[in-house]
């Protein structure tokens, strides 16, 4: 997995060893976000993660005091990676639908084995919990806004649950097994979702 | 899977009275057998966690050899206890027959599917985190998911029989990613839905993925 987004020297005070310190930081991020996703739904070691850096262990420990702690780090920095998929709302209905669907495919495809990791692996913590729960809410967010015009023609009672509908059929692990289970190419598994998003949604008003 | 102790009973002819004694015996193994299987279900419906051989044990109220005489290890305990989980769900599932109009086939089978999502959602959380590498587990989900499957075809035969071939699997790949056990968690634990909303949630939505119902 290649990321982006590294630290750069902007900030005119910071010294190089503490930028050394955050690229180091930076780097453990990374490779705990590369092996997770490669070993998934198991939670790389820290020797393995070191390894994985170029670093040592300690070096690993001394950034994070613990690979809960790593794990929490990681996360957060791959929700930046996520990026919006909403289309302008002006565009025609189908395309807002194709434009979703195909956004979001691409997006399970890449994500699928660390939201995995995470969920077998959020146990008992609160604060990997928060950030499947903010996950979520994002995409419910990223839903309503794409499906406005459809939307606003309905109840706030309806909206929520066709939200809700929304929101369970493009849930990641369902595209996992349109793909796993029933064998779907890429464009079979968008084709599938999109015959769907379109029966589900009301009738698109006309424009004022 | 067939309860252990009623197929022992019906397969048995006892011809005298050491052969009596004998399916004593066997019989009080085949409950004991059952007894941990029962005990295994209802420590992971408390908490979805694998249980320790040592509470299983206390649960039936047997032995941990007792455990380790009739299943090899825990992962056969588990293999046998999905099997059990299967039968008991299947049976829940089939006692209500596909009848009546849309509504009514609406009805029913999203009330028992929101009933099994309630009953087993635990049991199928639990599998899914533990299966690991085995085959068997992985057969049993995907048995569990031909289950729902042909439950789904079963029920809205009428209207899917009015598409092709190709529209009626995406629809009926749309409703199995609805009626998924995650996605009735989701209604219940985040948004909080009562059961009788959370069924109106797919009702509505199956409704709308299903063509009309052709006139008979």
């Amino acid at each position: 997995m290649v990321l982006t987004k590294r630290p750069t020297a902007q900030a005119s005070g910071v010294d190089g060893r503490r930028l050394r310190s955050l690229k180091t930081k930076q780097r453990i991020i990374e490779a705990y976000l590369a092996l997770a996703g490669e070993k998934s739904p198991l939670v790389p070691t820290a020797a393995e993660i070191a390894r994985r850096a170029g670093y040592s262990v300690r070096s690993v420990f001394e950034r994070f005091p613990d690979i809960h702690t790593l794990q929490v780090a990681a996360v957060d920095f791959a929700l930046t990676l996520v990026t919006p998929s909403a289309p302008p709302s002006a565009t025609d209905r189908q395309s807002r639908i194709r434009s979703q669907v195909e956004s979001r495919g691409r997006s399970c495809e890449r994500w699928l084995p660390l939201w995995r990791s995470l969920i077998a692996n959020q146990g008992e913590s609160a604060e990997l919990r928060q950030r499947v729960v903010a996950l979520r809410q994002w995409d419910v967010r990223c839903l309503a806004s794409i499906y406005g015009p459809e939307l606003s023609t309905v109840s706030d009672g309806e909206r929520r649950q066709l939200l809700m509908v929304l929101e369970a059929l493009t849930d990641i692990e369902s595209w996992a097994r349109m793909q796993e289970f029933f064998g779907l190419s890429f464009e079979e598994a968008c084709s599938a979702w999109m015959q769907a998003i379109d029966r589900l949604l009301p009738p698109t008003p006309a424009r004022a | 899977m067939a309860d252990p102790v009623a197929t022992f009973e019906a397969n048995s002819q006892p011809t005298g009275a050491t052969a009596e004694a004998r399916i004593d015996r066997r019989l009080r193994s085949a409950r004991t057998k059952q007894a941990i299987i029962e005990a295994y279900l209802a420590l992971v419906l408390e908490r979805p966690q694998i249980p320790t051989a040592t509470r299983i044990a206390e649960r039936a109220g047997c032995s941990v050899r007792s455990v380790f005489e009739r299943f090899s290890d825990l992962h056969a305990l588990r293999v046998a206890v999905m099997d059990f989980a299967v039968a008991e769900a299947t049976a829940q599932v089939m006692a209500r027959e596909p009848e009546g109009d849309r509504r009514a086939r609406l009805k029913t089978h999203i009330e028992t599917r929101g009933m099994i999502c309630e009953k087993w959602l635990p049991m199928w959380r639990a599998l899914n985190m533990n299966r690991g590498d085995s085959r068997d587990l992985k057969s049993r989900v995907v048995m569990v998911r031909q289950v729902i499957l042909r439950r789904i075809e079963m029920m809205y035969e009428p209207e899917l029989s009015s598409v092709s071939e190709l529209q009626r699997r995406r629809i009926v790949i749309a409703i199995e990613s609805l009626i998924d056990f995650e996605s009735w968690a989701r209604m219940r634990q985040d948004n909080g839905l009562g059961f009788e909303e959370a069924c109106a949630v797919w009702t509505l939505a199956i409704d709308r993925l299903l063509p009309p119902t052709p006139v008979s």
